[in-house]
């Protein structure tokens, strides 16, 4: 009881705690990928008439008898979905339809450039929130006021326009990068502000709301009157209790960030996961699709965790031993 | 300030009720704080109108008044601590001479902490929570003076909680706040608050949060503290038995107004104004004997009722919860009876499984061992079926009404839904069952169309009573259902309960903390202590014949008027 710090970091129920959670999670994602399979199986339109057996694509009959062979589709559905698990669970997602590659290896060309993206935007965003929580807490009320609407107004303008409001101003009008070299350092930045906007508004309404909580809690009162000023009570009492609570959005916001990165990366015309779906759809290529839909749940699945993983080591609060069985405090002797 | 000045001051600002604490004669202390024709108002309401007072270095001033009367908005005035934007504050409060309130805060928080200090209402909230002690401690030894080394300002708060009665600084330092017990961090806060040596303590309720022997030793610290460093207390308090027994002069308040001032003694025995009589009269602990005439009725009952053997019979009743694969004994052989028409009281404090003995009583739990008889019922072992046929003799009036009643129902439902569940009359003879019990408990039919909101905390209470007594039961389980209302509405409460107990000859089971409260309504009293039975016998006996230690503890816990100007 010493030091509760180090103890609360080894402690049992903690270990059981994580390992329930990394199990749930593999439990997810493999129910992901089955949903996904059948989903996509019930899907009208046969893959092999359909893709296989398009003129344009020029496949001779040897061929189409091997990738039919390869991915068992003269078997009945659940020895697919068997057969494509266990391809899944040696990391092998099958081959695309379109390009005959791997479709590991499509996916590894483009996923460096959307992971940028996205993580910029959430930087981006992490830090915009903040910033619009700083002001409004501790500008004057003229300035501060006005503030307090901004994550309103970024929530109800959708991404894509303030893509093109950027595309327009900054490429166009003011030449800081341009259009064709999508790439490049400050396009990427652009991308990942005009992706990162809407997702701030939500972190910044969540931690403004949580400052204003906790502002009025009587310990904010005790610390002001024990002569602490206004910066020191916002930095060292308000910030941390406001923004635990923040990293839980953060985990909400990673479907955001996934979907909102396909349409930012088209309107910037940057080759990512984006494009790669966006071919994929456009030529019914499901062994691409189904990878990207178990990716998008992976990622999902994992930032989750890993948020699930962290809290209680941030919250001091958070009691593992579950709600019901509180541990009882350390009460005073009373001298009988 | 010369005392001729402070006389001038007086004569020009003081009210007509406001008398001085006896301060002007020669060699009396200088004055420490003065308030002045002090008006707040919150958004255009006014809350606070022309309040005057004086506080002389080395006194204790205690400002009494129930909810609503405008005691810490006061204090917060003081400390400047008012919401920003919304309270409004107009007169004039002088700290050493100093205006508090038009102080620009560039030269007022140099004050915070150094000048005045203040200790919070509720311990809980009132330390950042995920935060440890440690490290709220450095903040707070920021402020000693002088250039000291991080090991000296260590030792200074090492020292300091030492001296509030923490035998293990290094494991509260350690710790987060939930982990320790509300009566540690209320020395925590103490500790704090005194560590810059201020001239000055406002304490809102310090003690309000906390269990009656803890209560006790918090107020004593608070003595011993001002004794030993010079501190001036200025003690916000809705309870003037407190009042009179740790203030030197009491300023009592009303709906923002003062309406008597004057020194303790004076006051609390013999007050003048009509506020402060009524207040008086209301203070269990002032009026043990208050009921007496109403109890007596069901006195005389259960004397005649003796040979029909008890109403209610606890034998040997044991609970064990597993928490944490440990086993904890909420409670342990528990027995009592209760003879019909009386009141049977159970007192204990936190953790002593009161809670536990109510869940058992009213068939929530079932006992490990034991028997519990109902009107000659068994209550344990019963299938939820068979409860409910007995839940019409057995009622349950819970603490907190604000919690209570479902904010979205109107009054009448609330009352009738007993009746609608064990679907008892026609439609007809429910509406006249609602009526009467709503005569019962001195409410007006006029109240039947309004939802909680709209009504205060003692008819809340009522409109609970009246919802408990709809089906005619003869037993009621009342837990502490005074301890979340004002003490002029506990008086009312108290008074329709005992009401109804004459006319009607029910049987209660209270549960409480509040010793002086059972004092004056209970017949026989069980003093519990972590679940296990401390002693037992009527009021008398307990009250003025202890048997045990801890019995004795909690009767010294309860405020004497006369402790206070002794010292």
């Amino acid at each position: 009881m010493t030091d509760t710090r180090s103890r609360r970091l080894v402690s049992r129920p903690y270990l059981t705690y994580a390992l329930q959670r990394v199990v749930q999670a593999a439990v997810v994602v493999l129910l992901a990928y089955c949903f996904t399979f059948l989903v996509i199986s019930v899907l009208p339109g046969d893959p092999v008439s359909n893709t296989l057996r398009n003129p344009e694509n020029n496949f001779t009959e040897d061929e189409i008898a091997r990738i039919i062979g390869y991915y068992g589709l003269d078997q009945p559905i659940h020895v697919q979905l068997w057969e494509s698990l266990t391809r899944f669970l040696r990391l092998d997602l099958g081959v695309s339809l379109r390009s005959n590659l791997p479709v590991s290896r499509a996916i590894s060309e483009v996923i460096g450039s959307t992971v940028v993206l996205a993580l910029s935007a959430l930087v981006v965003a992490v830090v915009l929130a903040f910033g619009v929580a700083y002001g409004v807490r501790n500008l004057p009320t003229p300035l501060a006021r006005p503030l307090r609407a901004l994550p309103s107004l970024f929530l109800s303008v959708p991404n894509f326009v303030i893509g093109l409001l950027l595309i327009n101003v900054f490429a166009f009008q003011l030449g800081l990068f341009f259009v064709t070299d999508s790439e490049g350092g400050t396009a990427t930045f652009f991308a990942a502000v005009a992706l990162g906007i809407p997702v701030s508004a939500q972190i910044a309404e969540v931690l403004i709301a949580n400052l204003d909580h906790e502002s009025r809690q009587e310990y904010a009162s005790f610390a002001t009157s024990r002569g602490l000023s206004r910066s020191r009570l916002f930095w060292r009492h308000l910030l941390k209790p406001s923004s635990l609570p923040v990293v839980t959005v953060i985990a909400l916001t990673v479907g955001e960030l996934l979907g909102g990165a396909l349409i930012t990366e088209t309107i910037f015309g940057r080759t990512g996961i984006g494009s790669l779906v966006q071919r994929a759809v456009t030529t019914q290529d499901l062994p691409v699709l189904q990878a990207v839909v178990v990716l998008a749940a992976v990622t999902f699945v994992v930032v989750n965790l890993v948020v699930d993983l962290v809290y209680p080591l941030l919250d001091p609060r958070v009691d593992l031993r579950g709600a019901t069985k509180r541990v009882r405090p350390v009460t005073e002797a009373v001298p009988a | 300030m010369a005392p001729q000045d402070r006389l001038n001051a007086l004569s020009e600002g003081g009210t007509a009720t406001l008398e001085v604490p006896p301060a002007t004669e020669a060699g009396a202390p200088p004055v420490l704080v003065s308030v002045r024709d002090l008006c707040v108002s919150y958004g255009g309401h006014q809350v606070v109108s022309d309040v005057s007072f004086d506080l002389p270095r080395g006194h204790r001033l205690a400002l009494i008044g129930e909810s609503g009367s405008g005691k810490s908005t006061i204090a917060r005035s003081l400390l400047r601590l008012l919401p920003a934007g919304v309270g409004k504050a107009r007169g004039t409060i002088e700290v050493q001479g100093q205006d508090v309130l038009t102080l620009p805060e560039r030269h007022f928080r140099p004050l915070r902490g150094r000048t005045i200090g203040f200790v919070p209402q509720d311990p809980a909230s009132s330390l950042n929570p995920v935060r440890t002690i440690g490290s709220q401690a450095r903040e707070a030894s920021a402020l000693l003076p002088g250039d000291l080394s991080k090991a000296q300002r260590h030792q200074a708060v090492v020292e300091v909680l030492q001296r509030v009665g923490l035998d293990d600084p290094e494991r509260v330092l350690a710790s987060y706040p939930h982990q320790l017990s509300g009566g540690m961090l209320q020395r925590v806060l103490i500790g704090f608050a005194v560590l810059p040596e201020p001239a000055l303590l406002v304490a809102d309720e310090p003690t309000s949060a906390l269990d009656v022997t803890i209560q006790k030793r918090i107020l004593d610290l608070l003595d011993e503290l001002r004794d030993s460093l010079d501190i001036s207390l200025l003690l916000i308090t809705h309870d003037l038995a407190i009042a009179a027994e740790r203030a030197d002069s009491v300023v009592v308040l009303k709906d923002g107004r003062v309406q008597e001032a004057g020194p303790t003694a004076r006051v609390s025995s013999a007050p003048t104004s009509d506020y402060a009589k009524r207040l008086h009269a209301d203070v269990p602990a002032l009026n043990p004997d208050r009921y007496a005439d109403l109890r007596d009725v069901g006195a005389a009952r259960r004397a005649r009722a003796s040979d029909e053997g008890p109403k209610i019979a606890v034998r040997g009743v044991s609970k064990t919860f597993t928490v944490d694969r440990s086993r904890l004994t909420a409670v342990d052989d528990l027995s009592f009876e209760v003879p019909a028409g009386t009141t049977h009281a159970i007192v204990g404090e936190s953790g002593s499984g009161k809670t536990t003995t109510i869940r058992l009583l009213l068939g929530l739990e079932t006992p490990d061992a034991g028997s519990i008889e109902v009107a000659g019922e068994r209550v344990d072992g019963r299938t939820h079926g068979e409860l409910r046929s007995l839940r019409r003799h057995l009622q349950f009036v819970y603490q907190n009404p604000f919690t209570s009643l479902d904010p979205t129902w109107k009054v009448e439902r609330l009352v009738r839904e007993p009746l609608d569940r064990f679907r008892i009359g026609t439609k007809d003879e429910r509406r006249a069952a609602v009526r009467e019990a709503l005569d019962a408990v001195g409410l007006d039919q006029t109240l039947l169309a309004r939802r909680p909101d709209a009504l205060s905390g003692g008819q809340r209470q009522r409109v609970a009573i009246a919802r408990a007594l709809v089906l005619k039961p003869d037993v009621i389980v009342l837990d502490e259902p005074t301890s979340a209302l004002d003490v002029s509405v506990q008086a009312d409460i108290v008074q329709v309960l005992l009401t109804l107990q004459a006319e009607l000859g029910l049987t209660y089971v209270f549960v409480s903390h509040d010793l002086a409260l059972v004092r004056q309504l209970a017949h026989t009293v069980t003093v519990v202590r972590r679940g296990r039975v401390v002693e037992e016998g009527t009021v008398a006996q307990i009250f003025d014949a202890p048997r045990e230690d801890y019995t004795r503890t909690l009767l010294d816990s309860i405020p004497d008027a006369h402790h206070g100007r002794t010292s």
